[in-house]
Order: C-alpha cells, then sequence, then structure tokens
C-alpha cells in the first residue's frame, strides 16, 4: 500500500500541472537548480559536524560516554544494547541506520532487543542534523531551547518505546 | 549550536592527544568525505523533491492541498504569511505519508518565508515538530525487518506510532513551558499558549 504513495502523489503533481498548462520541463529543471543551491549551501555545516563526529568516535569519548550512560539508562528500562543507538541518532541517520542493522544482525528481527531498537530508530530524527540543515542560512542561532526539548522529548519517547515493546 | 560543537570539539581533540595522536588527522579528512558523500546524497533526493515541489508550487497544486491545512496552520503558528502558510501544509502532508526526503525542502522554503516577518517562534515550533518526528508509517525500519527475516514486520507499527505521538506531543510542550519561561515575571504555566507571543529582544546574537 506505501508502494502506491509515492507514484500516486507523482503522477497527481505532473497530471495536475499539464493540465494548468505549466511548462513542465522548465519548472521541473528549475526546482532541480534550486535543489543544487540548497545542498551546497548546506555543505559547511555539514562538513563541520561530520568533522566533529568523526573525531568524537575517534577519541574514545563516545564509547566512554556510552559507558557512563548505560546504567542511567538501564534505570529507565532502557536496555544496554541500546545506549549506543539512543546516542547516534541525534548527530548521524547514516551512522545509527549502521548500527542498527547491526543489532539486528545480532539478536534476530523478532528479539526484544531489535523491535525495541526499530521502534526508537523509527519514531526519532537526526536532531542536530535537522537543526543546521533548517537554520543553515539564518542569523538567529539560538537553539538551544528547542535542542533540549527536542532531546528530552526524544528521551521520553525512547522510554516509552522500551516499555511498549515489552506489552505490545 | 557553537557552545556544543565547541565543547565537543575541543574535549575529543584533547582525549584525541592522549589516546591516539596519529589519528586526527585521518579522522577530520574522513568526517569531510562523510559529509561529501552525505551531500551527494541529499541532493539525489533534494533533486527529485524539489524539482516536484516547484511543479507543484507553479501550478498552485499546493495551494490547494494548503487551503485544506490553512485555518490550523495559521492558528498553530501565529502566521498571517499565505506562503509559509502553503509551505508548512505541504511539510505536514509529507511528514504524514512518510516521505521525509519531501518534507525537508518545504520545511526550509517555509523557514526561510516566515525569517521575513521575524516569526521566531514560528520557525522553532516547525523545526521542534520536524525533529521530533511525526510520521505515520516508518517504512524504513519495516522494509529492513522484513529483509531480516521477520515473522511479522509490521508489529512495530503501534507502538512506533504511539511513540512518535509522545515524542512530538512533549516537544511542543516543553517547548512552550521553556518558551514561556524567559520572560522577566514568572506565570503560571497552565496558559503556556497565550504567552508565547513574547518579543525575542536582543536574541539576533551568535
Amino acid at each position: 500500500m506505501t508502494a502506491l504513495i509515492i507514484p500516486a502523489v507523482f503522477i497527481a503533481v505532473f497530471v495536475f500541472a499539464a493540465f494548468k498548462k505549466v511548462k513542465i520541463y522548465d519548472e521541473f529543471s528549475k526546482g532541480v537548480g534550486e535543489a543544487v543551491k540548497f545542498t551546497v549551501s548546506l555543505l559547511p555545516c555539514l562538513a563541520a559536524i561530520f568533522m566533529m563526529c568523526a573525531i568524537f568516535e575517534a577519541s574514545r569519548l563516545s564509547a566512554m560516554l556510552v559507558n557512563l550512560l548505560s546504567p542511567v539508562f538501564g534505570a529507565l528500562g532502557i536496555p544496554k544494547e541500546l545506549t549506543k543507538l539512543v546516542l547516534i541518532k541525534p548527530f548521524s541517520g547514516s551512522g545509527s541506520l549502521a548500527y542498527l542493522n547491526e543489532i539486528i544482525a545480532a539478536h534476530g528481527a523478532d528479539s526484544y532487543i531489535s523491535r525495541c531498537a526499530c521502534v526508537c530508530f523509527g519514531s526519532s530524527e537526526t536532531v542536530f542534523y535537522i537543526s543546521a540543515v533548517y537554520f543553515a542560512n539564518l542569523k538567529m542561532k539560538k537553539l538551544f531551547k528547542p535542542i533540549a526539548a527536542v532531546l528530552i522529548a526524544t528521551l521520553v519517547s525512547t522510554v516509552f518505546a522500551c516499555l511498549l515493546c515489552r506489552i505490545m | 549550536m557553537n557552545a556544543i560543537f565547541t565543547v565537543i570539539l575541543i574535549s575529543s581533540l584533547i582525549a584525541l592527544t592522549f589516546v591516539a595522536p596519529a589519528e586526527l588527522l585521518p579522522a577530520l579528512l574522513g568526517g569531510a568525505e562523510d559529509a561529501a558523500a552525505m551531500a551527494l546524497t541529499l541532493f539525489c533526493i533534494y533533486a527529485v523533491w524539489m524539482g516536484l515541489s516547484n511543479l507543484a508550487e507553479k501550478s498552485g497544486f499546493s495551494k490547494g492541498a494548503a487551503r485544506l491545512l490553512k485555518p490550523l496552520t495559521k492558528k498553530i503558528f501565529k502566521t498571517e504569511n499565505d506562503e509559509a502558510c502553503e509551505n508548512i501544509a505541504m511539510n505536514m502532508s509529507c511528514n504524514l505519508l512518510g516521505i521525509g526526503g519531501a518534507a525537508t525542502p518545504f520545511a526550509v522554503k517555509a523557514i526561510n518565508e516566515l525569517e521575513k516577518d521575524k516569526n521566531e517562534f514560528a520557525q522553532k515550533l516547525l523545526f521542534v515538530i520536524n525533529a521530533t518526528s511525526i510520521q505515520l508509517l516508518p517504512s524504513t525500519v519495516i522494509a529492513l525487518r522484513a529483509s531480516a527475516g521477520s515473522a511479522a514486520a509490521f508489529d512495530i507499527f503501534l507502538p512506533s506510532l504511539i511513540c512518535t505521538a509522545i515524542s512530538t506531543f512533549c516537544g511542543v510542550v516543553l517547548f512552550l513551558v521553556l518558551e514561556k519561561l524567559k520572560p522577566r515575571r514568572k506565570k503560571p504555566i497552565n496558559k503556556a499558549y497565550t504567552g508565547v507571543k513574547l518579543k525575542f529582544k536582543g536574541h539576533g546574537s551568535k
């Protein structure tokens, strides 16, 4: 069913545009042109954040943080196998996806840990990446409160995810 | 962001100097390389969706879709900016349909549009809603489980739905409370919503 959503959206938009006599080729290319500009405007922020993540990982500080927070997360009902996933997700979508794959491979697709990991992964977002992308071209940089709100909310939903997977 | 970046970077640098100084440069280069690869992936996603969204915009398709949601977006985001409302409405629709790649360009357009009115509240709120994830169907994860041989790949649907609702709800409430705590005098939080129109004086600094 979900496979049909995307073609349906494309057909609806293209047919509607043709109906309205929009120059489809010109306007589509113009949109792609915007995508070029947009991607280039993101590159500095992306590069800086990715470099930060890379040396954070290389310095073993991330591993230390995982070890440090495992008991805290454990007290909240989050299994220790998930600590790393929960910590990586806000920074890196691809990194956490790779780690999610590892978890599924190690524990089996239908295990509690895997289901839990999947729900956590599916119901959270790459917060820092989104904040970089959304506010890349703005002067406003006072993002501490919104980011804090999002991170706390994500932690709450993670706790619920671990709880729900036990009973559902 | 500057503070977070500085703290993580400096502490990592110091730790790295003790643990493995030779790994610094390769790590930085690797990070930059990942960023370049990521940018390429993102460009591909945006090329498809921004091409489509430009068509939707020029043909008036998104205007029609947005009209249904406009009363709601106007009220929630406290904006009279039609263009912004339209983009917000499209962003929400894409999110709910689970097309995250398409949602981002609309959000960015909306945020740039809101910048013209200096509507920081709406910008931040849109960020909070998007960053707490509001998708109805976690299609990536379901596909991943199915390919790993799960017997019931869909059984995480309901917990996921509940969790994403919880995170968005918590995020918005927390955000409103935090914004509310800013004014000089503290007022009871129960009417959090009315007080949020506060002026963001002197917040323009880095």
